[in-house]
């Protein structure tokens, strides 16, 4: 019973909702700061000191304004749609381990687990798109499912090397089969990479936002939702961006482990933790700062082309050398 | 299955409105139809009722970026009228902060260019660096935009030695910045992929349209007004007419960062060749040219400028006529915009080749009446214009 | 020869420089450098006014009104319709109105756009 009761306790407050929630805002800062630095410019400034709130000011901006459903909309599609985005991110932050080496849920293969829901957030996000009907909702849902079919092989195919190297499906032994070296140190380079870009199409960042063209058709899916909608959309996303820069931590960087002192052991995991996905959130920025956009039959030639390839030969070399 | 979707009047893209509505099919375009009149403001109007020398500063707000090419033009137009001739002093200045301003609207178009394909690092450097320009066209005319440094006999302000020092300075700066962004567009693989074979216009379509600015210089084909009609003291600096032959948006671009150095060569000519004496001879307040007509053209950031205008002896022109370049430019950018045969054109592809075309739309606006069945086209006068808005006033009242 | 990323040096660079952005209004006002010959709000020295009227015929905006005080006919200016051409001190005889460097020309009550 006292167990059920901490197992809450950890899932609400730490390393749980409450955690996740303060951490993807925090990461939101850093990524409009650091992509404002690399510009010469000043990011946020004046929500807090060195606008560390203005993520949370935005939020709460948004959660008291308006909210419209088109008329021809459908209206069970348009509302669930939010609330299922964000909870599926959310339920999967639980599976991270942050603070140990086993997060707050874990099973056997719980790593396929993950996989499969995080393939769930994109369906969410075609079906958001034609749920309002709207031209350009429309063209931005059927660009994201192309976007889809582009770099879900390159990421399976990466994550596929670190479990041929792990020998195991299950998030924990695979932090704990790092514990002497961490993965990317060694033959799983080439898919680390290989990652990160299929990472950055699966945020949808620039070189890859097309499903959110601004320029094309002004925010692309998004365009009908506003409001609290608009608001758990956009929280899903930052919390999406924790998950998977986590997710890399996790597979790549050796997740929570580094020297501990023992008593401490708590927060020095917690802290290694976020900093390697920290290292990671500004991988991906640089690579925000220095592309531009490309379009979407490029897209797919790139991936099918290049990307796809690339992780088979990572997963071969990975084979040959394990 | 193919359904229309309107890009603008209001759009993220777009800086002033227009209404383009597309017919697509999936990704591609199928057809175009373009409506420009959204910001017509009467302006011709509004000169026939101020006089020549008031006449100027209206001239100028026609446009806000090529505002020094429309009070060249307008003064060219009255200084022809009148017969006088300017110090070359005077047409040396004239040319300075005429090549400044270029330099100033080419690289701010750069900087919407880069934004419209989503590259926004160089959108910021671009426009970071435009500063600098600004700075010196304020130093030389007080005002960083809004120049007004023409007038009717030469130009309003002088510029003394340590203004010269201050422009070789800047002129250094953005002459190494320049050559940085020409490296960066021509280099990063994301912009090639973006731009190269896309928005073609070969140069007999071209032609057969009446193109003009850079859109007709980057299709292969020599022509530049200041080449070709000299004013103003492009008669004795020289330059190069810049020609790109692959007829793409990557060419336009490389035609305006090209046209960019050139400017910097021009300037930096005029300022070693500066002749001494007066820059300004003075005219009466009031000026009536006798009656006759006049035309100017001067070669604007975006293309071609034409200015007409009839006077019949008193202080206030009878009939002043504006023919911009964008004007001229809308039919080739509804050819480009249409896929044909083996050229296909995407969504993604429509900012930036509507970009490519450099847009100015506050002095496009024209509105006329076609009557299809009849085929007969008539304007409207001033007094019917009045009496239309007033009936229409009183039946929504 | 295309070079993927090659901003990223550049980029880089701009993070150990100082930022480009001037924090005007609130922190920064001193950074902002204005020539001299800038045209700004005008000033007008009332002593050296004769009362010819030239500035009234030559304003573009008719921004300029004459009204007669102790020591005859004078100008005042509104500020919410000038458009900062410089043409009165241009052609007024005795010098006696100039632009200054006052860019900041927004109020609230229309008593403040009217120079006297």
């Amino acid at each position: 019973m006292i167990e059920v009761l901490y197992k809450i306790i950890q899932m609400i407050l730490f390393p749980g909702f409450a955690f996740i929630g303060v951490l993807s805002l925090l990461y939101e800062w850093i990524d409009r700061k650091f992509y404002a630095k690399l510009q010469n410019r000043v990011g946020p400034l004046y929500a807090g000191p060195h606008g560390i709130l203005q993520p949370l000011a935005d939020f709460i901006k948004l959660l008291s304004k308006e909210d419209i459903i088109p008329e021809g909309a459908d209206k069970f599609l348009f509302t669930l749609t939010p609330i299922f985005f964000f909870a599926v991110n959310l339920l999967l932050t639980l599976l991270l381990p942050i603070c140990g080496t086993s997060g707050v849920i874990s099973f056997t293969g719980d790593l396929i687990f993950f996989v499969a829901l995080l393939t769930i957030t994109s369906i969410l996000v075609y079906t958001a798109g034609v749920a309002s009907v709207n031209r350009f909702a429309t063209i931005g849902a059927e660009r994201a499912v192309l976007q889809f079919i582009g770099y879900e092989i390159p990421f399976m195919l990466s994550i596929v090397s670190v479990v041929i190297s792990s020998g195991s499906l299950t998030i924990k032994n695979i932090v704990e089969s790092q514990s002497n070296m961490w993965y990317i140190l060694g033959p799983n380079l080439l898919a680390f990479a290989v990652y990160v870009i299929a990472v950055q199409a699966e945020l949808e960042r620039i070189p890859f936002d097309i499903p959110e063209a601004e320029q094309e058709i002004v925010a692309g899916w998004l365009v009908e939702y506003s409001g609290k909608k608009l608001a758990l959309f956009r929280l899903g996303r930052d919390i999406e961006t924790l998950l998977l820069c986590g997710l890399g931590a996790t597979l790549f960087l050796g997740g929570p482990l580094g020297p501990v002192i023992p008593g401490l052991e708590i927060i020095l995991h917690t802290l290694y933790f976020t900093i390697k996905s920290i290292i990671i959130l500004l991988i991906l920025t640089t690579l925000k700062a220095i592309f531009a956009r490309i379009r979407v039959d490029q897209m797919l030639v790139f991936s099918w082309k290049y990307l796809i390839p690339l992780s088979l030969i990572s997963v071969l070399i990975v084979r040959v050398v394990f | 299955m193919s359904f229309y979707i309107p890009i603008g009047p209001q759009h993220p893209v777009h800086p002033e409105p227009l209404l383009m509505k597309f017919k697509v099919e999936g990704e591609q375009v199928i057809d175009v139809e373009i409506n420009v009149s959204y910001t017509h403001r009467g302006i011709e109007k509004g000169l026939e009722y101020r006089d020549y020398m008031k006449g100027i500063f209206l001239a100028e707000r026609i446009c806000g970026i090529c505002n020094a090419a429309h009070t060249l033009c307008y003064v060219q137009n009255i200084e022809q009228l009148l017969n006088k001739e300017v110090p070359p002093r005077a047409k040396y200045l004239r040319l300075i902060v005429e090549e400044l301003s270029r330099i100033h609207s080419h690289l701010l178009w750069l900087g919407l260019a880069a934004h419209q394909i989503g590259f926004e690092t160089l959108f910021m450097y671009v426009w970071r660096d435009r500063e600098r320009v600004l700075d010196l066209l304020e130093m030389i005319t007080g005002n960083r935009v809004v120049t007004s440094y023409n007038t009717i006999g030469g130009v309003r302000r002088d510029i003394t030695p340590e203004m010269e020092q201050k422009i070789r300075k800047g002129l250094d700066y953005l002459e190494k910045r320049t050559k940085y962004f020409k490296k960066v567009v021509m280099e990063e693989p994301t912009v090639l992929v973006r731009t190269q074979n896309v928005g073609i216009l070969k140069p007999r379509e071209a032609i057969e349209l009446f193109a003009v600015g850079p859109v007709l210089r980057a299709s292969s084909i020599k022509h530049d007004v200041r080449a070709d009609d000299p004013y103003a003291a492009h008669d004795e600096v020289p330059f190069n007419v810049i020609t790109y032959d692959t007829c793409d948006v990557y060419a336009r671009i490389l035609v305006r960062i090209d046209e960019v150095l050139e400017c910097i060569n021009m300037i930096r000519y005029s300022l070693d060749h500066l002749p001494s004496g007066k820059y300004r001879i003075r005219l009466p307040v009031v000026i009536k040219p006798p009656p006759g007509e006049s035309v100017s053209r001067v070669e604007a950031p975006r293309g071609d400028l034409l200015h007409y205008v009839k006077s019949d002896g008193s202080d206030k022109p009878y009939r002043y006529k504006v023919r911009t370049p964008t004007l001229a430019n809308i039919p080739s950018t509804a050819r480009m915009l249409t896929s044909r045969g083996d050229y296909i054109v995407y969504i993604a592809d429509i900012p930036i080749i509507f970009g490519s075309v450099d847009p100015c739309l506050c002095c496009t606006g024209r509105v006329m009446f076609v009557d299809v069945e009849k085929g007969k086209s008539w304007v409207w006068t001033y007094n019917e214009l009045v009496k239309y808005s007033r009936e229409r006033f009183e039946r929504h009242d | 020869m295309p070079k993927p990323g090659l901003m990223i040096g550049e980029v880089y660079k701009n993070l150990l420089s100082k930022r480009a952005t001037i924090l005007y209004p609130f922190k920064e006002r001193e950074l902002v450098h204005l020539p001299e010959g800038f045209r700004g709000r005008i000033v007008f020295n009332r002593d050296k006014c004769i009362g010819c009227q030239m500035c009234f015929r030559v304003c573009p905006a008719r921004a300029i009104e004459i009204i007669e005080d102790e020591k005859g006919k004078r100008p005042i200016f509104f500020m919410y319709r000038c458009i900062y051409c410089a043409t009165c001190a241009e052609y007024c005889p005795v010098k006696a109105i100039e632009l200054s460097t006052n860019f900041e020309n927004i109020a609230f009550d229309k008593k403040t756009l009217l120079v006297k």
